[in-house]
């Protein structure tokens, strides 16, 4: 053992798997670089409305991490960044981090003066693009760090009237990309996922009907920063639908599409099932599955759906939704009762599937992955949350706590 | 509580499944998208999600009862959409073939059929070597001396001879489809009750037999139709061909050969042509998109080979008198007679079994129009 400080361990992807895996390695002792693309932490699960089964907000425990981040001297946080380079060395791996141009710095306080004056609209990538929003804008609601972001691709030519607007001197409108250069222990790869493109699925709707929708765009739906304030309604005339379906592993568990389980949507369905019934009672909720996969407590949530009024199960996967008048018709065959079901629905959830989002990291940090395309860890670089595998948020965490203790293991094996 | 019902897994099926090219249907789990998908499948009687069930547990009995195993013209939309690559489209028709087996009389002539894959030469050698063998007997193997011009088939084959031939095979054939027909229709009755009387259903069932409307609406398989379509009228064309000219020379006494411009002539060419044209869309097919056309399986191959040989050489036989030599249009002619003979014999145990329970079915549930009603 050398008496020189250990390097720190570098966590790429500041989602729920790596904050989990940055704050438990910086608990343990360590030194943590967490680098994040978005400009803020909290990645998908901050877009989902309710956690199953408490049913709870995720932005409560996000915001228990956020001040584990901000009160553990050991955790750098890097957001609006990117790891371009890897390369191993004697001690582990130096690493470049390719910071985005900081169009708003830290001297931000989202006291907000600039958003009112911006006069570009984008697509808001929080809400899945389903609502716009100013081109300069708190990401959303729980945004850590506070700090505004700025479109600039949106911006009209020449125009400067938030930089004007801002008294605090934060927004640099030729702020450059810059990199820097880290000597990192070990690496934990949490990149996430990102939902099965609804358009791959023309045949049950999918980017056919706006009224055809995925189960990631249903928790915007319901959430109360999301597109609608968190009213439920058919995207095409914004009216609260009658008739809910849930059409289960659309895409996944398909040779076509993702060969694999994505473990979360049984679960998601039935959890949106009971928030779709609280806000709207008179719903006619159907739920078309293959199998219902809820392993462990999560049982429990299952016979709480189906006792549910006006909730139904059937087994049969949805094979054709067609738009038909002003609603969706289903085509499906009831396997239990032997018989063709011609359902109609107001608004059809696709319960799609988890991609692993290893982004150009596989490429860039050498890393092998399996037949579906999530990584697989070798001795210093550790994968974890669904890069790694599909899981859900519980599993997620337990996965990056693993991940974070050999990811130590291995910083203290190159020291 | 209702009974709990017996059901007799046939591990001898599965293993025949397995062997004749339906080892897919292991990797089923049920579902259904494949019955959503099917445009022929009734509502109240889907499939082909409970086909591949009973597959997977070897429930032959069944299997051999559904009419639904017949309904399906493997147009393989179910194959393109299946999440586990299980392959219903293949499936079915491996069944179909099983079922073929299983309902022959007498049972040993649908084993050797069955297993086409190693028993074709007997097929196909076995009626070419008997012409050969009943022309040499008969004193007729050979072009005979001072052939005229314009000579006809029947100075080389006497028309005797090829009516002692067929209508035997036929008595006898129509004889075992019978005995198989009978079997398949009880056991239609016994499965689920019927709509209409025979009778009734006949009207709807020749209707779709002769329009194909229902295979109109199978996605991936629209070039199949038309090549299907054009053969089987050709095959009738073929047919009220040969029974004109029965006519015409022995009630008409026309002489032979007729010419071309002759109605019975043009008939019989433009069946020709639908038999060409619709043995080669299917051949095209067959050699083209493998997921559209289905896993060939040697039964299948087997029967379209037969179909394909009988007009290629039915046609060249034809042109061999117009222009080339007596000797090739002999031995073409020969080939001919064994090739039809072939057909005729194993109707009843190849895929040309399919014309039998198919329109069984199809006349069981009484017709198309019904079938398709959607709510």
């Amino acid at each position: 053992m050398t008496a020189t400080p250990s390097r720190p361990l570098l966590v790429v992807g500041a989602g729920i798997a790596g904050i989990t895996a940055a704050l438990e390695a910086a608990e343990a002792g360590r030194e943590v670089v967490l680098v994040e693309r978005d400009a803020c932490v909290g990645g998908r699960v901050l877009r989902n409305h309710h956690y199953f089964p408490k049913l709870c907000p995720p932005s409560c425990g996000m915001e228990i991490n956020t001040r584990r981040l901000e009160r553990n001297p050991r955790v750098r946080v890097v957001t609006g960044a990117q790891v371009t380079g890897c390369r191993a060395n004697a001690g582990g791996y130096e690493v470049t981090i390719t910071h985005a141009p900081a169009y708003v710095n830290d001297r931000c306080t989202a006291c907000g003066a600039c958003t009112p004056v911006c006069p570009a609209r984008v697509k808001d990538p929080f809400n899945l693009d389903m609502s716009e929003v100013p081109a300069v804008r708190l990401p959303h609601p729980n945004a850590w760090p506070k700090r505004f972001v700025l479109d600039r691709q949106a911006c009209p030519s020449g125009c400067h009237a938030c930089r004007d607007a801002c008294t605090y001197d934060a927004i640099d409108l030729d702020a450059g990309e810059r990199t820097e250069t880290l000597q990192a222990g070990a690496v934990v790869l949490a990149t996430g996922w990102d939902p099965y493109p609804l358009e791959r699925l023309p045949e049950v709707g999918g980017g056919r009907s706006p009224d055809v929708i995925s189960n990631v765009q249903m928790e915007r739906l319901a959430a109360p920063a999301g597109p609608t304030g968190g009213k439920i309604v058919r995207p095409s005339d914004q009216q609260p639908p009658k008739r809910v379906a849930f059409v289960q592993c659309a895409g996944s568990r398909d040779v076509n599409h993702l060969p694999y389980c994505s473990a979360v949507c049984c679960l998601a369905s039935l959890k949106q099932a009971i928030y779709v019934k609280e806000q709207l009672p008179e719903a006619e909720v159907t739920i078309y599955y293959i199998d219902r996969r809820t392993p462990g407590r999560n049982e429990e949530m299952l016979g709480r759906v189906a006792a549910m009024d006006g909730v139904r199960l059937v087994k049969g996967k949805v094979a054709k939704v067609e738009p038909n008048g002003p609603g969706l018709a289903l085509r499906v065959e009831d396997a239990q009762a032997g018989r063709i079901v011609h359902a109609e629905a107001d608004l059809v959830v696709l319960a799609t599937g988890m991609v692993p989002s290893l982004g150009d990291g596989a490429r860039v940090f050498g890393l092998a992955c399996d037949d579906d395309g999530f990584g697989v860890e070798n001795s210093g670089i550790v994968v974890a949350g669904v890069a790694h595998r599909p899981e859900d948020v519980a599993a997620s965490t337990r996965d990056a706590t693993a991940a974070a203790a050999r990811a130590c293991v291995a910083a203290g094996r190159s020291a | 509580m209702a009974a709990i019902p017996t059901l007799l897994p046939s591990e001898e099926f599965r293993e025949a499944l397995r062997r004749r090219g339906g080892e897919a249907a292991a990797r089923c789990y049920q579902c259904a998208t494949c019955s959503g998908v099917c445009e022929l499948a009734r509502d109240e009687a889907p499939f082909p999600r409970r086909l591949m069930l009973w597959a997977q547990w070897g429930l032959a009995e069944r299997l051999a009862a559904d009419p639904a195993v017949w309904l399906c013209h493997q147009c393989n939309d179910c194959t393109a959409r299946c999440p586990r690559d299980a392959k219903p489209g293949d499936v079915v028709q491996v069944i179909r073939a099983l079922v073929i087996e299983k309902l022959a009389f007498p049972g040993f002539l649908g084993r050797v059929v069955g297993a086409a894959r190693t028993t074709w030469p007997l097929l196909v050698g076995l009626p070419i070597a008997f012409w050969i063998a009943l022309l040499a007997v008969t004193g007729h193997f050979g072009v005979p001396a001072g052939l005229p011009q314009n000579w006809a088939y029947e100075q080389l084959v006497p028309h005797l001879l090829i009516y002692s031939v067929f209508f035997p095979a036929a008595a006898w054939t129509l004889l075992a489809a019978w005995v198989s027909g009978r079997r398949f229709w009880g056991l239609l009755a016994a499965r689920g009750p019927r709509k209409k009387s025979f009778v009734a259903g006949l009207w709807p069932a020749g209707r779709e037999i002769a329009t194909h409307t229902r295979f109109a609406s199978c996605g991936e398989a629209k070039p199949r139709r038309l090549g299907h379509l054009s053969l089987m009228w050709g095959f009738v064309g073929a047919a009220v061909t040969s029974g004109l000219l029965i006519v015409g020379i022995y009630i008409q006494h026309l002489a032979m050969p007729l010419a071309l411009t002759h109605p019975y002539k043009l008939l019989g060419n433009v069946s020709a042509v639908l038999l060409v044209v619709g043995a080669g869309v299917l051949v095209a097919n067959r050699l083209g998109d493998t997921l559209k056309a289905g896993a060939a399986t040697a039964f299948d191959t087997y029967f379209l080979a037969i179909v394909v040989l009988v007009i290629v050489t039915g046609v060249l036989a034809e042109v061999a008198r117009l222009g080339l030599s007596p000797e090739f249009a002999f031995g073409t002619y020969i080939v001919h007679l064994g090739l039809v003979l072939s057909l005729f014999l194993t109707f009843p145990y190849s895929k040309f079994a399919h014309l039998l329970y198919r329109s069984l079915a199809m006349v069981h549930e009484g017709g198309s129009e019904a079938e398709t009603a959607r709510p």
